[in-house]
C-alpha cells in the first residue's frame, strides 16, 4: 500500500473509532455524586398516596406517592407499625402520618408518635408524642382525620376503651384525651367539630374548644338499625354531607348542620331485582365522591349478605342529585379502595389489600389509562394529597 | 329534627375500666385470672363469650362431631375469622403457638356446625407477641359488624387488650356455647 493510501486508511479507521467505538461521541459525562430529589412545593392534582399497612410485615407499613398521569412512583415514606394512612392538610406543605413503635421491633416499650414530613423532601421534620392507644385496625376512612381548618389532628383509640386523642398541629403538641365510651372513629363536621357512630346506632357529636379541649358533647338518638342493616363505617364526604352505604346498599347521608347531625332521607343503590341479583358494596375504601360534579363511585361485587368486604370489578357511578346511576365502569382487576382525584378532568384510582398494584382510570369516560406494579405489600386507603 | 341528650360517657363502662386497671396495677395477670375463675366457678356467674380468652383449653372433639381441617379457611368455625390460623402456625384452633400470649377479649363469631346442625358462639381469640405468622391467610365475614360494634367487628386487632400489646401473630376459633 503506498503512503498515500496508507494514510487515507488510517484516516478512516480513526474516523469510525470515533463515530462507533466505545470511546465515541456519545460518552457520557461524569454524574454529580450524592444527588437527592425533591418535589415541587405544590402537589399535581393527578398524585395519589397508597398508602400500605404491610400486613405480612406490620413493623414496616409504607405510604408510596404516585403520579397517575406517568405511572411514575414519586416517593415514599416510613411509617411504622399497624400503619393505617397519612393525613394531608390544605396547605400541603407537611404530611402528618400517626405511627406506633417498639423499642425491640414487635416488642419491647410502645411508643405513638404523629410524625411531621416535609411535602417537597419527605423526610421528617417533626414529632409530637402521643399516649400509646392508637387502634390498631384495619385501615378506613374514620381512623383519624383532619378538623376542617387543619388545627386539630383526630385519632381514634381503641385499648379497648375508645376515646380520640387530640393533636394541636400549630403547637405541635399532644392536647388531650376525649372519651367516647361506646362510640367510634372520627368523621369531622367543622373546624371545631366531628361525630362519632356509637354501637345502638346513635351518633356521638363532640364540639371542640379553640383549646382543642372538649366543648360539648351531645349523642343523637338512634339513627341506624344496626341489627337489621348496619352502615359500613366506610363513608365519604361532600361539602357538610356525610355518605354511608348500608350492608344491604342504601346510601344514608348524615348532614352537619348548625344544630348538629341530621339524617336526611335515604336511597337505595340498588334495584330490588339487583338486590335479588346479590349485587352489594364491599371493599375497604368502597366509596368515593367527586365533589364538583356531584359523582358518587361505589365498589360492587355478585355476593349477597357476609361479603361486604369482598373486592369487586365494578365501579357504579351515581348522580347525587338525581340519585340515578349514570354509569358502569368495569375495572381490570378486582379492587377494595377507590379514590378520585377533584379536578375537572379527574382520574379514577383502584386498588386492592389482596395485590400490590394501582389501577388507574379516567373517571369519566371509565377508560382504564394504566397499571402501577409492586406498590408495598397490602395497599388499603388511598388519598390525595 | 333529632332528638339529642347530653353526653356523659358510660358509667358502667367507666366503673369496669376503673376497677380494671387499678386491679392490673396490683395483681398479676395470672393470680387474677386464677381468683376470678375460682370465683365465678364457685359463683355460678355466667361469663360473656368475649371474656372467655383465657378459660383452660379443653381436646379437640371427635372429628365426626368437629368436620375439617382447622387448617383451612373453608373449615366452619372460620365463618367470621380475619388473620392467620393458628393451627397453621404452631398453635391449634383453641391454643396460641409457644412464646405468645391470647388476648384475653375478642370478638365473636356465630357459626354453624353442618356435623350436627346447631350455631355454636366461635371466639376468635388473637395469639400476641410477635411478628405476624404469615400463613393460612383467612378473611370470611359471616355475621362480622362494622367498627363501631367491635366485639362482632374482625377488623380489629384483638391484641390491644392484651399483656404483650399489639404485636399480633395468629388467630384461633375457640368454641364457647351453643347459639340459642
Amino acid at each position: 500500500m503506498s503512503r498515500g493510501r496508507r494514510a487515507w486508511a488510517s484516516a478512516a479507521l480513526a474516523l469510525s473509532a470515533c463515530l462507533c467505538g466505545p470511546r465515541g461521541w456519545a460518552q457520557i459525562p461524569a454524574e454529580p455524586e450524592g444527588v437527592v430529589e425533591q418535589l415541587p412545593a405544590r402537589p399535581a392534582p393527578h398524585w395519589v398516596w397508597v398508602n400500605d399497612m404491610a400486613f405480612f410485615a406490620f413493623p414496616d407499613g409504607k405510604a408510596f406517592l404516585v403520579d397517575g398521569d406517568s405511572g411514575r412512583m414519586l416517593g415514599m415514606l416510613s411509617t411504622g407499625y399497624s400503619f393505617t394512612s397519612v393525613l394531608i392538610p390544605r396547605t400541603g406543605a407537611v404530611i402528618y402520618a400517626p405511627e406506633i413503635y417498639f423499642s425491640r421491633g414487635t416488642r419491647g416499650t410502645r411508643s405513638d408518635v404523629v410524625t411531621i414530613y416535609d411535602a417537597t423532601r419527605l423526610e421528617p421534620v417533626g414529632e409530637i408524642e402521643i399516649p400509646p392507644k392508637r387502634a390498631s385496625l384495619m385501615p378506613m376512612p374514620g381512623a383519624q382525620a383532619l378538623t376542617d381548618d387543619d388545627r386539630f389532628l383526630l385519632i381514634y383509640n381503641f385499648t379497648p376503651s375508645q376515646s380520640v386523642t387530640v393533636v394541636d398541629t400549630h403547637s405541635r403538641k399532644f392536647v388531650g384525651e376525649i372519651e367516647t365510651a361506646g362510640c367510634a372513629l372520627v368523621y369531622p363536621t367543622g373546624p371545631r367539630s366531628f361525630f362519632s357512630i356509637c354501637g345502638d346506632g346513635a351518633l356521638l357529636e363532640t364540639t371542640l374548644t379553640d383549646a382543642g379541649t372538649l366543648a360539648r358533647r351531645e349523642r343523637t338518638a338512634e339513627l341506624i338499625d344496626v341489627l337489621k342493616d348496619p352502615l359500613s363505617e366506610k363513608g365519604v364526604r361532600r361539602g357538610d354531607t356525610w355518605l354511608f352505604a348500608s350492608f344491604e346498599g342504601v346510601l344514608h347521608p348524615l348532614r352537619a348542620t348548625g344544630a348538629g347531625v341530621e339524617a336526611q332521607p335515604t336511597w337505595p343503590l340498588f334495584t330490588p331485582q339487583e338486590l335479588a341479583q346479590h349485587w352489594r358494596t364491599g371493599g375497604l375504601q368502597h366509596l368515593a365522591v367527586h365533589g364538583a360534579s356531584g359523582r358518587l363511585f361505589a365498589v360492587v361485587h355478585q355476593g349477597g349478605p357476609g361479603t361486604h368486604k369482598d373486592p369487586g370489578e365494578q365501579v357504579w357511578v351515581y348522580d347525587l342529585a338525581s340519585h340515578k346511576r349514570m354509569q358502569t365502569i368495569t375495572t381490570r382487576n378486582k379492587i377494595g379502595s377507590i379514590q378520585v382525584s377533584q379536578d375537572s378532568q379527574p382520574l379514577l384510582f383502584g386498588c386492592s389489600i389482596d395485590s400490590n398494584r394501582l389501577d388507574i382510570y379516567d373517571a369519566t369516560s371509565g377508560k382504564y389509562l394504566r397499571t402501577v406494579e409492586s406498590l408495598g405489600l397490602t395497599p388499603t386507603v388511598l388519598v390525595l394529597p | 329534627m333529632t332528638a339529642r341528650v347530653p353526653y356523659a360517657g358510660n358509667p358502667l363502662d367507666a366503673f369496669v375500666e376503673r376497677m380494671t386497671r387499678d386491679l392490673a396495677r396490683r395483681v398479676s395477670r395470672r393470680s387474677f385470672l386464677g381468683n376470678v375463675g375460682a370465683l365465678l366457678f364457685t359463683t355460678g356467674v355466667p361469663l360473656l363469650p368475649v371474656a372467655r380468652g383465657a378459660a383452660p383449653t379443653a381436646a379437640r372433639p371427635e372429628a365426626a362431631a368437629d368436620p375439617g381441617d382447622p387448617q383451612t379457611c373453608e373449615y366452619w368455625r372460620h365463618c367470621a375469622i380475619d388473620g392467620f390460623l393458628c393451627a397453621c402456625c404452631g398453635g391449634s384452633i383453641q391454643s396460641c403457638p409457644p412464646g405468645t400470649e391470647a388476648s384475653a377479649i375478642t370478638w365473636v363469631g356465630t357459626c354453624h356446625n353442618p356435623a350436627d346442625g346447631h350455631d355454636y358462639i366461635v371466639s376468635y381469640n388473637d395469639c400476641c407477641g410477635k411478628s405476624q405468622c404469615g400463613r393460612c391467610l383467612c378473611n370470611r365475614n359471616e355475621g362480622d359488624k362494622p367498627l363501631y360494634m367491635p366485639f362482632k367487628s374482625n377488623d380489629y386487632n384483638w391484641c390491644a387488650g392484651s399483656k404483650v400489646g399489639i404485636a399480633y401473630h395468629c388467630s384461633t376459633a375457640r368454641v364457647v356455647g351453643v347459639a340459642k
